[in-house]
């Protein structure tokens, strides 16, 4: 988005409708600053995931090696989504994971299940 | 216009100053975190402070070269688990998440210049301080126990050499003997810690010393999930384990080391191998630094975990008084992560997330039968609230109870990766 900004500034200086580029450097100004907004809410919400999955990370290993407990990282959002809500319900029976979904609102679960979609898992790295 | 040699010189010269200047100012700027106790609680934090966007410098504090957790450590005494299996090492907090882990003790901090002074002679300056000390024990509280005492009726509530001697002790047992344990007054760490260790121990009584007994002589007259703990008993070890509630025993008054006689105000009990877990308060540093109150714990703000007493220090897991959280290792890797967030929160001017705030605990009724328990806290009113609790249910199938200890087992290897991996 820089470039074209410098572009714009280029042009202006050679442009004799000088409101008329004025207005174009305003709305790209604006595209630019919506851009970024953008950006800083995906870090923001990436960070609010991170710190979400901070939670499930006392129990899950967030590198995918779990035994005993199953592994999250890496599931598909709908399904991760689908079986808070079943835990939500009772539907799934376990008193921590109840306790948990009760615990996190529907956006933070929509935050939390696009986070652990995000994560690879470590045999995947390697 | 033409540069000559020494007026573009100069310019570079310049540029490279200002960006020098530049990179001083940041490293200057770079926020500086402390960490005091590499214990559960100390561990998470310094990890996650130092994964935080954030991005302080961290320094880990801790006087040991590595940590058997409290936690697990009665399948030890029952004989299923090794102390090895139960320790963990600081290398990967210092290699992967580039942390200053020091091995040495705090000896005071200066709250007002913001130091660190370690035993070692080191100072170290901080923006941010957290103090992870643990549990202290009061001893005096029963007559003739104190910490020379440990040596020959231990304690075994910090795990490693404690629950090496009282392991070999009742190795050595002999069958018919009894084993008396004396659950302390509220609050301590671990609520069903007193009844699990009974449980365990007795699982390796049976297959080993089927006369044994055990006596659980307690300061309180209910205890946590004891409703499952008893019908456990019933089930798995009838006649084998005997509680005394303090309405009974009228409170644990005194204990001669060398007979190992333990005197209540009513009756006197003789030990064939005796634990004594004392009262409790929060660790000794946590005394010497004004954190604590008259309580003993130390009162924290429940958003950010920063003392209520020194500004700018901020205190997790056992030590604190945190409203309805008990102490337990999950509660203070709980409280590190809200810690570790509220602190990143700070340094970067951002503001501060919602908590989530959980206790999650397998208890071992044998070590195929497991219950567990969750519990929500939130921050209201100045303190910390349970919202939620569920239980593990009387009559679940043994299929169930085998896998919730599965289950623990697997919690066991990713909590612990949480905190040191």
């Amino acid at each position: 988005m820089m470039p074209s900004t410098i572009r714009v500034t280029e042009k202006y200086q050679s442009d004799a409708n000088a409101s008329g580029v004025r207005q174009f450097i305003a709305a790209s100004i604006a595209v630019g600053l919506t851009i970024l907004s953008a950006n800083r809410g995906m870090a923001a919400d990436s960070d609010r995931g991170a710190e979400l999955a901070a939670t499930c990370a006392a129990c899950h290993r967030l590198d995918g090696r779990d035994r005993g407990i199953p592994s999250i990282v890496g599931m598909d959002t709908e399904k991760l989504t689908g079986a808070m809500a079943a835990f939500k319900s009772g539907a799934r029976s376990s008193a921590i994971m109840h306790a948990l979904a009760l615990s996190f609102s529907d956006a933070e679960i929509a935050t939390l299940a696009e986070y652990l979609a995000a994560q690879p898992k470590e045999s995947k790295r390697q | 216009m033409t540069w000559t040699r020494r007026k573009f010189g100069g310019f570079a010269g310049a540029t490279l100053v200002a960006a020098l200047g530049a990179r001083a100012a940041r490293s200057q700027t770079k926020a500086r975190v402390v960490v005091i106790g590499g214990g559960i609680g100390g561990a998470t934090v310094a990890k996650y402070l130092a994964t935080s966007s954030a991005k302080p410098d961290v320094t880990l504090v801790e006087p040991k070269q590595r940590y058997t957790t409290c936690f697990f450590s009665n399948l030890y005494l029952a004989g299923v688990r090794s102390l090895e299996s139960l320790t963990h090492d600081y290398q990967t907090l210092a290699g992967r998440y580039g942390i200053n882990v020091i091995h040495d003790t705090a000896a005071a901090i200066d709250p007002v210049a913001k130091i660190v002074a370690l035993a070692g002679g080191t100072k170290l300056p901080y923006d941010r301080a957290v103090v992870a000390p643990g549990i202290a024990f009061k001893y005096g509280a029963i007559e003739g126990y104190d910490e020379a005492a440990t040596q020959v009726i231990p304690h075994a509530w910090n795990a490693g050499p404690q629950s090496d001697l009282l392991r070999r002790q009742l190795d050595s047992m002999e069958d018919g003997g009894v084993f008396i344990i004396v659950a302390p007054p509220d609050p301590f760490r671990c609520p069903p810690g007193p009844y699990e260790r009974a449980s365990l121990v007795a699982y390796y009584f049976k297959q080993f010393k089927p006369r044994a007994k055990i006596l659980i002589l307690d300061a309180k007259d209910t205890f946590f999930e004891q409703d499952l703990f008893e019908d456990g008993w019933n089930r798995h070890y009838p006649g084998m384990i005997e509680w005394l509630p303090g309405q009974f025993t009228g409170g644990i008054k005194s204990v001669d080391v060398k007979t190992r006689a333990i005197r209540t105000a009513g009756e006197t009990f003789n030990a064939s191998v005796a634990n004594i877990i004392p009262a409790q308060i929060a660790g000794e540093l946590a005394q010497r630094a004004g954190l604590a109150d008259q309580s003993g714990w130390c009162p924290v703000d429940p958003m950010t975990f920063e003392s209520k007493l020194q500004p700018g220090i901020h205190v997790i897991g056992d030590a604190t008084s945190a409203g309805d959280m008990p102490k337990s290792a999950f509660v203070a890797n709980s409280q590190a992560k809200a810690c570790a967030f509220a602190i990143a929160a700070a340094l970067k001017g951002s503001e501060q997330i919602a908590l989530h705030l959980f206790n999650t605990c397998f208890t071992l009724l044998a070590p195929n039968d497991a219950v567990s328990d969750a519990i929500v806290f939130k921050p209201q009113a100045g303190s910390i609230k349970i919202t939620d609790i569920f239980f593990s249910q009387l009559g679940e199938s043994a299929e169930a109870r085998r896998q919730a200890a599965q289950q623990a087992d697997g919690w066991y290897a990713a909590f612990t990766h949480d905190v040191f991996g």
